[in-house]
């Protein structure tokens, strides 16, 4: 379980998140969606800590902790552990391979020796189709080929929670479709997905649940179908948009 | 021409014997020092400890904003003044250090600071601690991107280090202006010295490429 309470960040004084409170399943694939500027980046990136909001606390099976005070390195790690991120930019190493990118955490994790960390690494690239080019840098490889590699990253630390921050919004729609395909497999294996993207069909087919958010608040959480069929007007108009597409 | 080129031949092993006995390793010892005091300002500056980032500061501005002929009058003729006597050889090492470490800071810096941030994110996101993300995120790729600023400060260094016989070292340009003194040659000899300048920088220019060579080759423009 992933658990948000009243947790609120604000940038320079403009609150982005306003007292959220969300509790999310493992096992689960949770959509976030909502319109530009209305958080769901830094709602994501709290739950990895890359944000640190000003109240509220944050747990993730078993592992807390409560914004406001400053937090110990022990406590962030301990709380990062649980997760994972996947950029929209990929970030993968430019000076290491495709398999150092990924057999190098674990190793700095302290989790594993670098011939078992190897040996992951070449597992997770063959499920996410890249085992292919374990020798190859992130620069020769497609955009759709570094986010596959970057989600075999984020796997190899073994989180409990995978995040997703717009995963498939720099790639051409044929290279978006193989990252997506990769992330439907990790759905159905019931993995725990984070995914906030603009990706409704994916948000419609592959979701089990959709968090909307609006003001910096929540505005919808619920199932997909529920969402779909919503008559409140953000929705309709923030869906509306797609239609329009 | 004949004369020139028997000038040449018997002035050659004293301006061999002057260039190894000090303008190499001058450059050398100075160049590995400042490369350490450049990290060492480098990670002051980038600390978040305001006083550190404030001395490194101080520090890269007096080095880069006065002569290193400036600064060695000061420390061979000036610190006597203060009670703090140093040998010559001593004077050229600190001051040629910390004129090119400030420089070399400088390039480092700027190297480090062009590492996109979302890297930095993604050794966050990994769990890296701070040393680790310096050891194998940054410093690898700070490396490569400062390595062609840092050979041409090698460079700098190397031609600098012709101002030493102000403060009374024999490297290969004071040795060469001593024969020319005596053979009243000057033109032979200065041009004599220039070759020697000249086949160092050849060395050094044909070692910087091969090193960045290696070290690119992660990158695709030069794979293609
Ligand atoms: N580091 C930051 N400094 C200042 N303001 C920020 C920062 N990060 C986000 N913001 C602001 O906070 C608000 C919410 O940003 P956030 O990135 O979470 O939105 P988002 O829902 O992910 O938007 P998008 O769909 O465009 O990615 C925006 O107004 C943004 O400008
Ligand atoms: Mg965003």
């Amino acid at each position: 379980m992933l658990e948000l309470n009243d947790v609120s960040k604000s940038f320079g004084g403009t609150p982005v998140l306003k007292q959220v409170s969300l509790q999310l399943r493992g096992g689960e694939t949770t959509v976030v969606l909502g319109p530009s500027g209305s958080g769901k980046s830094t709602l994501l990136r709290t739950m990895n800590l890359l944000e640190v909001p000003e109240s509220g606390c944050l747990s993730i099976n078993g592992d807390s902790v409560t914004f406001g005070a400053t937090l110990t390195r022990k406590q962030v790690a301990a709380i990062r552990r649980r997760s994972a991120m996947v950029f929209q930019g990929y970030n993968l190493f430019p000076h290491e391979t495709v398999l150092e990118n990924v057999a190098m955490p674990p190793v700095l994790n302290g989790k594993a020796d670098r011939a078992t960390a190897r040996a992951r690494a070449t597992e997770l690239l063959g499920k996410v189709g890249m085992d292919h080019r374990l020798q190859e840098y992130p620069d020769n490889l497609s955009g759709g080929q570094q986010q596959r590699v970057a989600i075999a990253r984020a796997l190899a630390v073994e989180p409990d929670y995978l995040l997703f921050d717009e995963p498939t919004s720099a790639l051409d729609p044929e290279l978006e479709a193989e990252v997506i395909k990769v992330m439907v497999d990790l759905a159905r294996e019931r993995r725990s997905l984070v995914v906030v993207t603009h990706n409704i069909g994916f948000a419609r087919r592959v979701a089990d649940r959709i968090v909307f958010l609006a003001d910096g608040g929540i505005g919808f959480d619920g199932t997909p179908e529920g969402f779909f069929a919503s008559d409140n007007e953000r929705i309709r108009r923030y869906l509306n948009v797609f239609d329009a597409v | 021409m004949t004369d020139f080129l028997s000038l040449w031949a018997d002035s050659l092993p004293q301006l061999l014997a002057a260039t190894v006995k000090v303008t190499v390793p001058l450059s050398i010892i100075a160049f590995v020092l400042a490369l350490v005091v450049a990290v060492l300002a480098t990670a002051m500056r980038l600390s978040r400890i305001r006083p550190l980032q404030w001395l490194s500061r101080f520090y890269v501005w007096l080095f880069r904003g006065t002569p290193i002929l400036v600064q060695l009058f000061i420390i061979f003729y000036g610190l006597p003044a203060a009670g703090i006597t140093l040998s010559a050889w001593t004077s050229a090492i600190i001051a040629f250090t910390l004129n090119t470490g400030a420089y070399a800071a400088e390039t480092l810096r700027a190297s480090v600071q062009s590492i996109p941030r979302g890297q930095l994110e993604a050794a966050r996101t990994l769990n890296y601690t701070g040393w680790q993300t310096v050891r194998h995120v940054i410093a690898p790729q700070a490396l490569r991107i400062a390595l062609p600023p840092l050979g041409n400060d090698l460079i700098d260094l190397v031609k600098g280090t012709s101002l030493v016989m102000v403060i009374t070292l024999a490297d290969v340009f004071q040795v060469g202006r001593q024969i020319a003194a005596t053979t009243f040659q000057p033109l032979a000899l200065y041009a004599e010295v220039a070759v020697v300048y000249l086949a160092i920088f050849t060395v050094l220019s044909f070692l910087q490429s091969r090193l960045e060579r290696v070290s690119n080759r992660y990158i695709r423009s030069s794979r293609a």
